[in-house]
């Protein structure tokens, strides 16, 4: 099984109190609140981290995007992606991802992927997502086209890589007269393409169809496995088999000398799972975003909000690992067992997790844990 | 239910009379309410449920407002309602303004009831989608408690099939109104081409829809007079409805056939 190291970049630089007086940390709590000066260093830190993850032989950088909230502040993943393809030199480099209803040039996001694909020397593991809701208010895309849109641009996307130009694009949603992208991706005949999960039947068939690496997000195990399923039934469809490097899963996990500091460490992620997922309905999910099978099935899927669960709740629902490298070796192996999966995400630095207790569980990780769970 | 282009839509039809086109707003087809109920007793009240609304078939296909008033002039035609009056609520307004511009002839007198359809020179249209259902509710009234029909219209909670009618008013709401949000910037350049005797009615309170658009609208059709209400909200019919129902009937009982 192969680890992969992912920080969403967070911006928890401002009192908790005045966080508090917003109905969510998202779309409305002021950006006054954003220090600069902070950013600019974090910034510099976070990538510092990936870059120490690449040395300490992690298989994977994950980065994600969102806007318009502390929680994350890597608002642009294809920047990142060339950042990162320039100062790292082995790991993949997984954008989970690229948030394509909201987007409104595929062509360009071909591109854009194409050039981080081509100066990372073919390392782009490239994710496509429907986003949250936040990101449809964000951008203000009509949230009951989300699912029309997420598919047509990726469609778009693909005919950019692997159809020679130029072509002419008349979509429902997307429309270019003129389409002759000059920059292809490295990898032929493009990127692997990656797919999340969280609650929705739908992508999980639709990615299984295409034979992309799905991945299940802080979701229960038996909740995991229902969408593993619905996976498999869209791979059984088109007659293709499913092995162990098309399954991944993403838990929040940090590792330390002794089990009180990595407990320590850990109550960071809580903050992620608890006040920034803190917002009204409508926000998170638009009139119109889910389907009718994804609302039932998110409500099966997060019998409780994990913004409603303690520290230990979160411990013992596998939503967060926190331990010495043996215990997060033992907790990994039991993910592998239970889930089969060829990849696992590790969500390893949050909040206010400081720099030197995140760059001892990422040397950790790479001295003692990536060692034992390559073998599994 | 009455098929128009191959969409089957629900209406509601009563009353005795000229013709009368009711149309509704984004919360939906409130039925023989008791405004249409005497509005009805002078009129042919055709109160249908705008396509993807409730038990109306779906049109996902359409993008916007001027889609459904398209449809309407269509359905006009095809209900054989001759040159009916036209008399819509909120995105309903809205719907019908399209409808005078884009074919005066086909319509008689015109009642506008809080349309949105304009972008407020001041203030902003609330973004209803921001809101839960409940929230909203609260938000489109002045008083609940002035309002005759409350406890019949929403006393009550809602059952699984409401609930799903009402998911689903909102998704076609959002599909014809969300960007530009509530409006057409197209729609002012072309009112002056409705002569038509038009009413507008506005609630004083309206938090959903500044009055100032009511405002808007009456200096841009050439043929407005603007009414507005006194501790009224967003839904003038069910707040006042004899009021508004009076209001209607003297309007449209006014001898202007062309």
């Amino acid at each position: 099984m192969k680890l992969y190291y992912f920080s969403e970049m967070p911006h928890h630089e401002f009192p908790d109190e005045e966080g508090d007086k917003y109905p969510s940390l998202r779309l409305e709590f002021p950006n006054r609140f954003f220090d600069r000066e902070k950013a600019a260093a974090n910034y510099q830190r976070y990538l510092t981290e990936y870059e120490f993850a690449d040395q300490a032989g992690f298989a994977g950088l994950m980065i994600n995007e969102h806007h318009s909230t502390p929680s994350c502040v890597n608002v642009g993943v294809n920047m990142t992606a060339a950042v990162l393809g320039r100062t790292t030199r082995q790991a993949k480099i997984l954008l989970l991802g690229n948030i394509l209803p909201i987007e409104d040039n595929p062509v360009r996001m071909a591109e854009q992927l194409a050039m981080a694909d081509l100066i990372s020397g073919g390392r782009v593991l490239s994710g496509f997502v429907r986003g949250v809701g936040v990101e449809t208010w964000w951008s203000n895309s009509n949230p009951v086209h989300n699912r029309e849109r997420f598919e047509e641009c990726h469609d778009l996307i693909l005919k950019c890589w692997t159809e020679p130009g130029p072509f002419r694009w008349e979509g429902r949603h997307y429309h270019f007269r003129h389409v002759n992208p000059w920059c292809l991706p490295l990898q032929k005949p493009h990127p692997p393409i990656w797919i999340p999960g969280t609650a929705s039947p739908e992508t999980a068939v639709w990615a299984g169809r295409r034979g992309y690496t799905y991945v299940p997000f802080l979701v229960p195990f038996e909740i995991a496995r229902e969408l593993f399923e619905f996976y498999r039934q869209g791979a059984a469809e088109v007659g293709r088999a499913v092995t162990p490097d098309n399954l991944g899963f993403l838990i929040c996990a940090v590792t330390a000398e002794t089990k009180a500091k990595a407990i320590e460490a850990g109550r960071h992620f809580v903050w992620r799972m608890g006040p920034t997922l803190r917002a009204p309905v409508e926000w998170f999910a638009p009139v119109g975003m889910r389907s009718r099978a994804g609302t039932q099935f998110a409500l099966r899927a997060r019998p409780r909000s994990l913004s409603s669960m303690s520290y230990e709740e979160l411990l013992d629902g596998q939503f967060i690992v926190a331990g010495t490298p043996d215990e997060v070796i033992d907790r990994f192996a039991r993910v592998q067992r239970e889930l089969g999966v060829g990849h696992l995400l590790l969500e390893a630095q949050e909040s206010r997790m400081d720099h030197p207790t995140t760059m001892r569980s990422i040397e950790l990780m790479g001295t003692k844990v990536i060692p034992a769970v390559t073998r599994l | 239910m009455i098929s128009v282009g191959g969409i089957g839509v629900h209406a509601w039809v009563g009353g005795q009379g000229d013709p009368l086109l009711v149309l509704h707003g984004a919360g939906g087809n409130r039925g023989w309410t008791r405004w249409l109920a005497q509005v009805s007793e002078r009129f042919t009240v055709w109160a249908p449920t705008h396509p993807g609304f409730e038990r109306s078939d779906d049109a996902d296909w359409m993008d916007g407002i001027d889609d459904l008033a398209r449809f309407y002039l269509w359905f006009i035609e095809t209900a054989k309602l001759g040159r009916p009056h036209v008399l819509g609520h909120s995105i309903g307004g809205w719907t019908a303004a399209e409808m005078a511009t884009m074919s005066p002839g086909s319509i008689d007198r015109i009642v506008l009831v809080a349309p949105v359809g304009l972008k407020p020179e001041t203030g902003e249209i609330l973004d209803i989608f921001y809101f839960s259902p409940a929230q909203l509710l609260t938000m489109m009234v002045h008083d609940s408690k002035t309002v005759p029909e409350w406890q019949e219209l929403f006393g009550r909670p809602l059952t699984p099939a409401e609930i799903e009618a009402a998911t689903r008013n909102r998704e076609m709401a959002a599909r014809l109104t969300w960007k530009p949000y509530m409006y057409n910037p197209r729609l002012a350049h072309f009112l002056p081409r409705v002569t038509n005797p038009t009413l507008i009615v506005w609630g004083r309170e309206d938090r959903a829809v500044p009055v100032e658009c009511g405002e808007q609208y009456r200096r841009g059709l050439p043929n407005a007079t603007l009414t507005v209400l006194e501790r009224c909200g967003h839904l003038p019919p069910i707040e006042q409805p004899d009021a508004f129902a009076r209001l209607v009937l003297d309007f449209l009982g006014k001898d202007s056939r062309r």
